[in-house]
């Protein structure tokens, strides 16, 4: 079963670290072509005291060469790291809820994990060398995605360049695509796409998107205007752990990856970490919730990448940032009910936006305030970048509104892009046409 | 939205009726869309237990008209006119249905009481054969035990595994239903594993896990559920969910308490 793959990390060996522990460890057993690890499991044990820690031991000279400690026990409030075979799980489970032992699945299935990373790293040798081989209709990995990110600022350097914004608490890049015709400190549109990682759709858009904008450079006009006046940042993938994650572990995972001493579970939300009414009533102050807002304002490196980017940047004059489901395209609040002061020109050009994109395939969505349409959300991107004076602020919530939800099918992703296109470019082209 | 009325109630009562009657109207969106098109899935949830036909499964298409009041107990009542369409939709075919609803939400408990009623789509007749055809389908599956992620991580469900999740859903509208309040709505994400497909009897014995997905928390909640379907008799469902782990109490809650079924069922 899929568990949300809440684990409790503390200081000590980083996710890259075990990983090249597991593989230098299994290669050998692998060669020798005799080790199969199918069912075993990795868990995380967590003892809140001495008297735990003992328990721990004890289970080792219960179980001699049975159970594998990749982390063993050392203090308290250090997490204990376990390979249980598949075998024996049964009764080591048992054990541990007996004894009171809090623990927590970190692989299910050694042997999987072990098969994607032989898989993973045949991949990386055969990444594409050119963007015309790559599929916009299928969905991809963190590495074929920057991968493509390289081929296409090569083959269209004229127009887009890459920049990296900031590192990802696993210490990964960010990169924002650029999109400039000349010009320098223009006023400019930012987009950014996969801020919540299961929501494999909008990272999908974002790099269809990315190739409409250098396609219809010169071919259509009013994208033509829009780029010889403004320039358009583009950031693709917003939360690269949580991406990584989503393929890896759990395809669910919504918030970052980032780790507190101390805290039992992985993770903040990222659109509940922005200094704009932070820490309402619309997130959480729970680590283990779905929108657990992180300790304060722009503790998370991924949103503070961005907020210095933007800050430093200084003429960003609209700010799109696209998630999924519910088929909705909003503007602040989310923190409140309160409208915003030029609440009449937000909904007139939502409506816009949504009658253009209904053009394209039929695909009806509903437009409002976040607060009023969807639900009261504190923190949150667009509520910030408001605040900070960027007047056409808008969040989308893609295709559909349920019947697959996070796990639509590829075949949509062609579509939906197509017709949040339209979207796109209404809002562009009104921030171009009302300078500020 | 259509403007919201007062419930009706005696003079003493008027003014707080009203009151939260207004409140409703300025109140933030009870969930996606606001709180009739979560009503209406309520209903379907419901309706679709209720039905107990998997291959008869609808989903909303639109709200057309509705309304909502608060009484003095703070039970709010939503009546509603909605358009559905199949849950499973096949090229070209497309008949909407209409149904009308009433639904209770009791002051944030779960388990909405539902009146609903609709046009018939599909006759009896011709939905009883379609299920009898899914069943036979189901009948020829080989070893589904080994059936993992559904829809899988890229959105795709093999042709032959469709009645599974049809299937599945049709369980889960049972637990949707049941878990619904005012403010907390669900949706199915995944069927995730498969424990036991056993056919025998005319009857389907399924036992497997899902990821719903609630969507004012956003929590991903796992549940096992077990339910026993024949054609054209009523579903009997039991059910065990997962519920969020708080930061201090972690007693082995994540993958260590065996999920049997436990909890309330029609069985």
């Amino acid at each position: 079963m899929q568990g949300t793959g809440r684990g409790g990390m503390g200081p000590g060996l980083s996710p890259v670290d075990r990983r090249t522990l597991l593989v230098c460890s299994f290669i050998l057993a692998a060669a020798l072509g005799q080790m199969n690890f199918t069912g075993d499991q990795v868990l995380r044990v967590l003892a809140k005291n001495e008297k735990q820690l003992s328990l721990l031991r004890d289970l080792e000279a219960l179980k001699p060469q049975k159970v594998d400690f990749w982390r063993g026990p050392a203090r308290p409030s250090l997490p204990v790291d376990v390979r249980v075979p598949f075998s024996e799980l049964k009764d080591v489970k048992a054990y541990l809820e007996a004894h009171g032992l809090a623990y927590s699945i970190m692989i299910k299935d050694v042997q999987v994990l072990l098969d994607e990373e032989r898989e993973a790293m045949a991949k990386s040798r055969r990444l594409e060398r050119s963007t015309s081989s790559f599929s916009y209709s299928s969905y991809h990995t963190l590495e074929e995605i920057y991968s493509w990110i390289d081929n296409f600022v090569t083959e269209h350097s004229d127009i887009v360049s890459k920049i990296q914004i900031g590192h990802s608490f696993e210490n990964r890049s960010i990169l924002v695509l650029k999109f400039s015709t000349g010009g320098s400190q223009r006023r400019a549109v930012w987009i950014d796409t996969g801020i919540h990682s299961r929501e494999w759709i909008t990272h999908a858009t974002g790099i269809w998107t990315a190739k409409k904008i250098v396609s219809e450079y010169g071919k259509d006009r009013i994208l033509t205007n829009i780029l010889n006046a403004m320039d358009i940042f583009m950031e693709i993938v917003t939360n690269p752990d949580g991406f990584a994650f989503t393929h890896s572990m759990n395809r669910l995972w919504r918030k970052n990856k980032s780790t507190r001493p101390g805290i039992f579970c992985i993770g903040v939300d990222l659109n509940r970490n922005w200094k704009s009414g932070f820490g309402g009533n619309g997130s959480n102050n729970n680590p283990c919730s779905e929108t657990y807002h992180g300790p304060s304002p722009q503790s998370e490196s991924e949103v503070a990448a961005i907020v210095d980017f933007i800050t430093a940047h200084g003429n960003i004059k609209a700010l799109i940032s696209i998630h999924s489901y519910s088929q909705m395209l909003m503007y602040p609040y989310g923190r409140s009910l309160e409208p915003v002061s030029n609440q009449k020109e937000l909904y007139n050009l939502a409506k816009d936006a949504v009658q253009a994109l209904y053009g394209v395939h039929g695909i009806e969505y509903i437009y409002g305030s976040i607060s009023t349409t969807l639900y009261v959300a504190s923190g949150i991107t667009v509520d910030w970048a408001y605040d900070s004076g960027i007047k056409y602020s808008f969040s989308f919530e893609l295709r559909d509104t349920g019947r697959y939800g996070f796990l639509l099918p590829a075949s949509q992703i062609v579509p939906t892009a197509q017709e949040t296109w339209m979207a796109i470019r209404t809002i562009m082209e009104h921030t171009q046409n009302h300078p500020y | 939205m259509p403007p919201l009325r007062p419930a009706a109630a005696p003079s003493p009562l008027l003014a707080l009726a009203l009151a939260l009657a207004l409140a409703l109207q300025g109140a933030a969106a009870a969930g996606p869309g606001g709180l009739l098109p979560q009503a209406a899935r309520a209903a379907l949830h419901f309706l679709n237990f209720r039905a107990g036909s998997p291959s008869a499964l609808r989903a909303l298409a639109a709200v057309q008209e509705g309304r909502a009041r608060i009484n003095a107990e703070k039970e709010c009542t939503v009546d509603l006119v909605f358009t559905t369409e199949r849950h499973n939709p096949e090229e070209g075919e497309e008949r909407l249905g209409k149904c009308s609803a009433r639904v209770l939400f009791r002051n944030q408990k779960p388990r909405p009481v539902i009146n609903i009623t609709c046009t018939r789509v599909t006759e009896k007749n011709k939905r009883q054969q379609e299920d009898y055809l899914l069943y036979k389908q189901m009948e020829q599956l080989r070893n589904p035990l080994d059936v993992v992620n559904i829809p899988d991580n890229h959105g795709h469900i093999d042709p032959s595994l469709r009645p599974i999740w049809e299937l599945a859903f049709l369980g889960s509208s049972y637990v949707m239903w049941e878990k619904t309040t005012q403010f907390l709505h669900y949706y199915m994400a995944q069927l995730s594993s498969v424990k036991q497909w056993k056919t025998n009897d005319g009857a389907i014995d399924f036992d497997y896990t899902v990821l719903l997905h609630e969507f004012s928390t956003q929590e991903i909640i796992p549940c096992r559920i077990h339910l026993v379907w024949s054609p054209g008799k009523p579903l009997k469902v039991k059910y065990h969910c997962q519920e969020l782990q708080a930061p201090e109490e972690a007693s082995g809650t994540e993958g260590g308490s065996a999920v049997a079924p436990t909890e309330l069922s029609n069985f």
